[in-house]
């Protein structure tokens, strides 16, 4: 059977679209628990006497984290597959629908276990800063972390699923790929994080925490520690933060780590058509192909860097200036 | 409000070995390095035995991740804990990959040893050079000697996990059974977790070394009930994934091993969960069911 271009440029679509939830979920998992960077700042509150009600959830940076999440549950998955996709031949899909989802919630359960840990053990070597553990803190945030993690972990183990069969889904086996689902899932889930902690810190800081601030103005010493005290009614928790998030930080951090892996993807496969590489998988096409890979990249990368040039000269016209400039 | 120094350093310890529990951080290291380097070599033992020669890894790991973070790392922690299981996977590759000269098929790999003396003396250059004044001079106290023990707490980990796995560390073995199915991405990330997660999560003035040793031991359960589920799911397939010819060296018992340490992960994790929770709910501030945050002016 040949392979069917169409159907790789729809699942290239729908892996993108699929990176896209993932990340919008993990940028609100990490706002929830207050991991990676706005971390620093629950850290610090106390230390400098601001007692808090915030989740202390120190699982290392979020790369590290979701990788670890990801692995799990692709570990899980690919070993229930192994087992049951011999029970439905031809029909491999249903093993599937029922792997993933229990690799996931494995996956999800250990994150509830690594976050109480980390919580119950940053707060009680806070002692002498008088940092009590507020019970219903803790409890009250497990879930809502976990379901995120659930969230970002799925459609991280389906990405790696879809990249595993890429090949069987769209006619020719030829390009499945090559690395074991675990070793996959590792792979994203580190790019997940990574693309979550450096795209959504700094909306959830900028947003959420100096709101009130001029613009531009950066962190001064002098207002550490304050975000975790009073919300615009009443004591804050992270859960109004998420909701707060979930209004355009989580979903930028999204449309970010949906745009790169568009692109990437988009670029490689028009590479590979227009290389002459495609319907056939044609060896001697190789070299062609990668070349004009590389020129639609550097056409991409062009034209991101004159949008965003022109983009920040509007918003510093519009809303600046700059304190202290 | 009074200002305290981030890190307090502990009183000066007895002088010399005592072996009186708990153990100190020598004792405890000697003590590791010896068990794990045996269970290592034996790669025919039951897997609980592994898990247990685990265990004493990774509370060595986590004892140098301590030594070397605690002067002052804060979000270096993580780092720290992925260096040490790098140092550990390149130290194991170059153990199996000498492990068949003098080796006992399936039974015991004594040249696999040679990767951890290796990653010991590569740390312990590590350690030098960063310490050097003329290099790096960061001047970390007892940064050589924690970063040698990273270097073979490290391997010993990798090799014990992949040993557990495989139940030999013939090179091929576990090249089909843990490379390429991609177990080595779960084995490389727990690892990681395991050395850097207890003192992560436990970092602060008030830390103390038996809290942050029982969020080791919980993770270490976590992990072994994880590599048995492995071993019980792999126990009925046969090895001959990618071109490599099959290899269907494995201890005898493999399904009863998987199950054996399945059983034994999760009752470790739970014993020491409940213990490490109620430690620090003890031994917090306050453990309250709700309230008012205070009021500062």
């Amino acid at each position: 059977m040949g392979l069917i271009v169409v159907l790789l440029f729809a699942w290239m679509l729908v892996i993108a679209f699929l990176a896209f939830l993932a990340c919008t979920f993990e940028d609100l998992e990490s706002d929830i628990g207050s991991q990676s960077n706005p971390n620093s700042q629950v850290q610090l509150a106390a230390q400098i006497g601001q007692v808090n009600r915030f989740f202390n959830k120190a699982i290392s940076g979020e790369p590290l984290s979701n990788a670890m999440y990801c692995a799990t549950a692709g570990t899980i998955a690919w070993l229930l597959l192994l087992k049951l996709e011999p029970l439905v031949p031809g029909e491999e899909w249903k093993a599937a629908v029922l792997a993933i989802p229990i690799g996931v919630a494995v996956a999800a359960a250990i994150n509830i276990i690594f976050s109480m840990s980390s919580h119950c053990g940053r707060t009680a070597a806070q002692k002498r800063f008088e940092q009590p553990i507020y019970l219903d803190v803790l409890y009250g945030h497990l879930l809502p972390i976990a379901t995120h993690a659930f969230m970002t972990t799925f459609f991280i183990t389906c990405i790696a699923y879809i990249q595993c069969n890429l090949g069987t889904l769209s006619g020719n086996p030829a390009l499945n790929h090559p690395f074991a689902l675990p070793l996959l899932g590792f792979i994203w889930g580190i790019t997940v994080g990574a693309i979550g902690s450096s795209t959504g810190d700094v909306h959830y800081g900028a947003e959420r925490e100096f709101q009130d601030r001029p613009f531009g103005e950066g962190k001064r010493v002098v207002y550490h520690g304050k975000i975790t005290r009073y919300a615009g009614c009443g004591v804050r928790t992270q859960r109004d933060i998420a909701g707060f998030c979930a209004k355009f930080g989580g979903p930028i951090t999204g449309m970010t780590f949906g745009l790169i892996i568009l692109f990437e993807n988009w670029r490689s496969l028009v590479g590979m058509q227009l290389g002459g590489y495609l319907p056939n998988l044609a060896a001697s096409a190789g070299n062609s192909a990668v070349t004009w890979a590389i020129v639609m990249g550097l056409i991409i990368v062009i034209a991101l860097a004159v949008v965003n040039y022109v983009f920040v000269r509007w918003v510093r016209k519009k809303c600046g200036p700059f304190v202290g400039v | 409000m009074t200002v305290t120094p981030a890190v307090v350093e502990e009183e000066p310890t007895k002088k010399g070995l005592s072996f009186k529990l708990p153990l100190d951080e020598t004792e405890m290291g000697l003590i590791a390095g010896i068990v794990a380097a045996i269970v290592v070599v034996f790669t025919g033992l039951p897997a609980v035995i592994k898990g247990i020669a685990l265990i004493l890894a990774f509370l060595w790991g986590m004892d140098s991740v301590r030594k070397t973070s605690k002067y002052g790392l804060g979000t270096g922690v993580p780092s720290i804990g992925v260096l040490a299981t790098g140092f550990g996977v390149v130290g194991a590759l170059v153990g199996l990959a000498l492990a068949k000269y003098g080796s006992i098929e399936g039974v015991a790999y004594p040249a696999v040893l040679v990767g951890v003396i290796l990653m010991g003396v590569i740390g312990l250059v590590a350690g030098i050079l960063s310490n050097h004044e003329k290099v790096i001079a960061m001047k970390i106290p007892k940064l050589e000697r924690a970063m040698m023990e990273l270097g073979m707490a490290g391997t010993l980990i990798i090799l014990l996990e992949c040993s557990i796995v495989t139940g030999s560390l013939n090179f091929n073995a576990v090249v089909n059974q843990v490379l390429n199915t991609g177990l080595i991405a779960l084995m490389f990330i727990f690892t990681c977790f395991g050395l850097l997660h207890p003192y992560n999560a436990c970092l602060g003035p008030d830390e103390n070394r038996e809290r942050t040793r029982m969020c080791s031991v919980e993770i270490v359960g976590l992990l072994c009930a994880l590599l048995g589920f492995v071993m019980i799911i792999l126990s009925s397939f046969s090895w001959e994934l990618g071109s490599i010819a099959s290899v269907t060296i494995s201890s005898p018992w493999k399904l009863w091993n998987g199950v054996s340490l399945l059983i034994f992960g999760l009752a470790v994790w739970a014993y020491f969960f409940r213990m490490f929770i109620k430690a620090c709910m003890d031994e917090a501030y306050e453990t309250v069911g709700t309230g008012m945050i205070k009021t500062i002016e």
